[in-house]
């Protein structure tokens, strides 16, 4: 299958600049995991990135948010891993159907989980494919001399990325593929990290949980404590209330329901193109109350000064929340 | 005391810190205070062996300041300077007329009795520094701007 998509031009103000790459090596990188690299189709340079960062690619009529897992320093093709998800929105399969030197659409890369640069040591926990952003961090570590180490778990013989996290780390990596393994492994880390520690964990939802709340019992403060989550895989979430302060209407958001669904609910149009949280486009401003950020979009600049949320995925931590709107 | 500390050091500063001190140390649970310091002032001598503290504290500790101004901060900059974070470090302070301010020519830090916004003489190289109200976060000194700068340019 070729899927040759026109670049889309910045329109909205939100949006990010896109490149036209093209497929330049396509491998397989563990069960059901393909690895590719992209390159500009002329063989132009590509942008730097901060480690852990990641694109939008457009899948077909989707938009996917894929982390690169390469070191970030300009020049460097972008390489990303995609796990086949066969009960997900299409974007895996899209991924996997690409061949050598076909095209697409791929945002520039952004940022909204990169390492701490006053941080005195970076522990880096990975369940699954959630290995691809601790890749580049890995990697940007030992090429800058960060001192680090990586935790991955992940189900027997399904490890993506095995060896090369191994070259790349050396000592510096423990393997778990149990489990009740990798949840002592990861308990016994936060229990004796010098302080200026920071950790940055990505994987499935229920293993970032026990690294939040493992670290919090043991005195972590939050921002010591960085996560990536999966976009498919948000909770329902707490109810709340959206209170639009420019029509005065109250907007109620049920769990389950996000608050872009519940805002067109409520007959009031917002813009959007992914609705997961990582084109940019149904930012909307808050005036009161504390956005839960859960998007792949906001910088953490943005995300603390806590005057914009992603209504498609992100809530609110607050019973109300003030929108502009 | 701070709830969600596993560990916990506590230094004060003078009479006002001691009493602080005593009182946070009867507060915190046993076996959770590892170190706890009355001091007469922030000398080099208190400031290292606040060092030594912060360089082999692990995670999930807590460090509590009390006292004047002028010592708190000069603690807590040694202690932001080696990693730890302001939601690790809890501060009671006693009484702020002593100041440190630095002075943005020489860099030398002087001290007096000096409310912000008054001038006080720098004796690294004697300008007059009007007293900023910002705290470096760095030297725990309040930033001294040349009283005359306008005059000079
Ligand atoms: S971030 Fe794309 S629609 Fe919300």
């Amino acid at each position: 299958m070729t899927a040759v998509l026109p670049a889309r031009p910045a329109t909205t103000p939100g949006e990010v600049p896109e490149l036209l790459l093209e497929v330049a090596a396509v491998a397989h990188a563990a069960d059901g995991v393909r690895a590719l690299t992209l390159r500009h189709p002329d063989g132009a340079p590509l942008p730097g990135y901060a480690p852990g960062s990641h694109v939008v690619l457009t899948c077909g009529d989707r938009r996917n948010a894929y982390s690169l897992t390469g070191e970030g320093a300009p020049g460097e093709a972008y390489r990303i891993s995609v796990l086949l998800r066969p009960d997900g929105r299409g974007g895996s399969a899209f991924v996997h159907g690409l061949a050598v030197g076909d095209r697409l659409a791929v945002s520039w890369p952004r940022s909204a989980f990169a390492p701490v640069a006053t941080a005195r040591h970076h522990v880096l926990v990975a369940g699954g494919i959630g290995i691809t952003p601790m890749l580049s961090h890995a990697r940007a570590a030992v090429r800058w001399g960060r001192s680090f180490e990586l935790v991955y778990g992940h189900r027997p013989g399904a490890g993506a990325h095995r060896e090369e996290v191994a070259a790349v780390c050396g000592e510096r990596l423990t393997v778990h593929e149990s489990t009740p393994g990798m949840l002592d492994a990861v308990a016994a880390v936060l229990a004796d990290r010098p302080i200026g520690t920071h950790v940055y964990v990505c994987g499935p939802a229920p293993l970032i949980d026990f690294v939040e709340r493992t670290a919090e019992e043991l005195g972590w403060p939050a921002e010591r404590v960085h996560a990536e989550r999966f976009s498919a895989d948000l909770d329902p979430g707490e109810p709340f209330t959206a209170h639009l302060s420019r029509s005065g209407v109250r907007v109620p958001v049920p769990p389950g329901v996000s608050l872009l669904a519940a805002l067109e609910g409520a007959g009031v149009a917002v813009p959007s193109t992914c609705r997961q949280g990582v084109c940019g486009e149904c930012r909307v401003a808050v005036v009161s109350g504390r956005p839960l950020h859960r998007d792949l979009y906001l910088s953490e600049a943005e995300r603390s000064a806590g005057d914009a949320v992603m209504c498609c995925v992100s809530r609110s931590l607050d019973d109300h929340l003030g929108l502009d709107l | 005391m701070d709830p969600v500390g596993r560990t916990v050091s506590v230094l004060g500063f003078g009479d006002p810190g001691r009493a602080i001190v005593h009182d946070w140390a009867a507060a915190t649970p046993a076996g959770r205070l590892t170190w706890c310091v009355v001091a007469e002032r922030a000398d080099d001598a208190t400031l290292t062996a606040l060092a030594a503290q912060v360089r082999t504290a692990r995670v999930g500790w807590r460090l509590m300041l009390a006292g004047p101004e002028v010592d708190v901060l000069a603690a807590r900059a040694v202690a932001t300077g080696l990693g730890l974070l302001d939601a690790e470090i809890r501060t009671a302070v006693t009484g702020a007329d002593h100041k440190r301010v630095s002075c943005p020519h020489c860099r030398v830090i002087t001290e007096a009795e000096v409310p912000v916004g008054a001038e006080v003489p720098c004796r690294g190289c004697a300008r007059r520094l009007h007293v900023y109200a910002h705290v470096s976060r760095r030297t725990g000194a309040y930033l001294g701007f040349m009283a005359d700068a306008e005059e000079i340019a």
